[in-house]
């Protein structure tokens, strides 16, 4: 009898044991806002309603974001349960890619309302990316760091760890000291792994503030990770900075061959800081090397 | 007859394995949803109708009004002659600053035809946390007229074919000054 009772309680001790892990597995799935929730972690919390309106978003797969059947599931998802703080976000997206900034707002505040640890990151990214409202994702960020202990993830794009963005928006607002802080920290991490252009970034922010030997070491480490127009552009600024006036020559050809190759710093949305155009490079083709080298301290091709 | 029914046909075009069998049965059903509902639902989001009090009527679409595309469908970006510098260079050299402690974003969204045409302009006006409302008129009539006397947009294509597209600017205003255009 007592070995039966053990038994069971080492069987119900398991199965809930598994049942914990099974949660939290759900759980992490679902801490991804941008991919569809997994609707059984709400079944198996005992929370049938969020259920019931997670398994009506799920209606708007297949259809696109601006179409009116991808809407109306989410709208009936939020009928069912108005704390769905998915459905708000998810909703948004057409209107933030429509420049309907207004609507995006409105819908992504109420997301963040009700689950901020859920939904800052992609508020906070895209009111860099798509708004230039540095202080505004700073403040998101920020926020963000605090309730998930520094633990803030990617940017929706995927091409930034959202320090990173942090670093770039505290450049934007005349804070570059603090932004090369951010990022030499997250480089000398083992544990992290530099993004497609955090190295472009990094140099250019020493280019910046006129250090230009660490300025190139950081063009010549993003060259062999993703090799740019930009890094080869700003190599060559470097360079003419450096008073050298071959390498200026060379990578101010590797920039231009590049760029004319598509090869360069590209999103179908919205344009990168540090991006370059052509236009760059031909201006700075038609400039002097001998009257223009070492005449400033620092450059700064545009402030964004 | 249903605006419902022409989502779904504009949604066959992003599908590539939809077959004609499906496409009539949605159809079919879609025009039942856009009857029934006695409320027509709207085509796509942001979608801009035409307004003869607004709009010029010269300006005309190539292909039908469910068919107009977002400028990022085509994977090319902004895409302008001379790129964003002359677009910059557009509104540094035209628009005049105007002193007014104002701040925040002016959108304006329009239509690049399939010639590279561009009509149907519509604004949207906020302060610097997002909320509506209207910048002083020196400001916004500036930027909503420079902005409807701009040319250069690129002619995009679809499987060789030009197409008309839905493009946006957006300003960010800071005291009176323009700060940033976006995309």
């Amino acid at each position: 009898m007592v070995k039966s009772l053990k038994y069971c309680h080492n069987h119900f001790s398991t199965r809930h044991h598994m049942l914990k892990i099974y949660l939290f597995l759900l759980l992490i799935s679902f801490q991804n806002v941008y991919a569809q929730p997994n609707c059984n972690y709400y079944k198996l919390s005992g929370d049938q309603k969020k259920y019931e309106a997670c398994k009506a978003a799920e209606k708007r797969e297949g259809h696109y974001q601006f179409s009116w059947a991808y809407q109306n599931a989410l709208d009936e998802a939020l009928a069912i349960d108005s704390t769905f703080s998915y459905a708000y976000s998810a909703k948004s997206t057409a209107y933030l890619k429509s420049g309907d900034f207004v609507t995006w707002v409105e819908l992504m505040n109420k997301a963040v309302e009700i689950a901020p640890a859920d939904h800052l990151d992609y508020r906070g990214w895209c009111r860099y990316q798509f708004f230039r409202d540095y202080e505004g994702a700073i403040e998101d960020i920020l926020w963000l760091k605090k309730l998930n202990k520094n633990h803030i993830g990617f940017s929706v794009n995927g091409d930034y760890h959202l320090d990173v963005a942090l670093a770039l928006c505290y450049k934007a607002t005349n804070r570059t000291d603090e932004a090369i802080i951010i990022l030499e920290n997250k480089m000398k991490d083992p544990q992290f792994m530099t993004g497609l252009y955090d190295h472009l970034h990094l140099g250019v922010m020493y280019l910046e503030k006129g250090e230009y030997q660490k300025a190139s070491e950081q063009f010549k480490m993003q060259e062999q990770k993703n090799d740019l127009a930009e890094n080869r552009f700003y190599a060559a600024i470097a360079s003419r900075l450096s008073d050298d006036e071959d390498s200026y020559l060379f990578h101010l050809k590797m920039a231009k061959k590049h760029y004319l190759n598509g090869q360069k710093m590209f999103d179908p949305y919205t344009e990168h800081i540090d991006k370059i155009f052509l236009s760059d490079i031909t201006n700075e083709e038609q400039k002097n090397f001998k009257t223009e080298a070492s005449e400033v301290n620092g450059y700064v091709l545009r402030r964004q | 007859m249903s605006v419902g029914c022409t989502k779904e046909r504009s949604l066959s075009f992003l599908n590539k394995d939809f077959d004609m069998d499906r496409f009539f049965i949605l159809l079919f059903f879609c025009g039942l949803l856009g009857c029934s509902s006695g409320q027509p639902p709207f085509r796509w989001v942001g979608d801009i109708d035409p307004n003869p009090k607004l709009d010029n009527p010269n300006f005309l679409l190539c292909h039908s009004e469910n068919d107009v595309r977002q400028y990022f469908n085509m994977s090319k970006g902004l895409s302008f002659e001379g790129e964003k510098p002359a677009i910059v260079s557009y509104f540094e050299n035209n628009y005049k600053p105007v002193d007014v402690l104002e701040s925040g974003w002016i959108r304006v969204r329009f239509i690049v035809n399939c010639k590279g045409q561009s009509g149907r302009f519509r604004m949207l006006e906020s302060d610097e946390h997002y909320k509506e409302r209207p910048f002083d008129k020196k400001i916004s009539n500036q930027i909503f007229t420079l902005t409807t006397q701009l040319s250069g947009w690129k002619i995009l294509q679809e499987k060789s074919e030009a197409v008309d597209y839905y493009q946006y600017l957006l300003f960010k205003i800071k005291d009176g000054q323009i700060v940033k255009i976006l995309p």
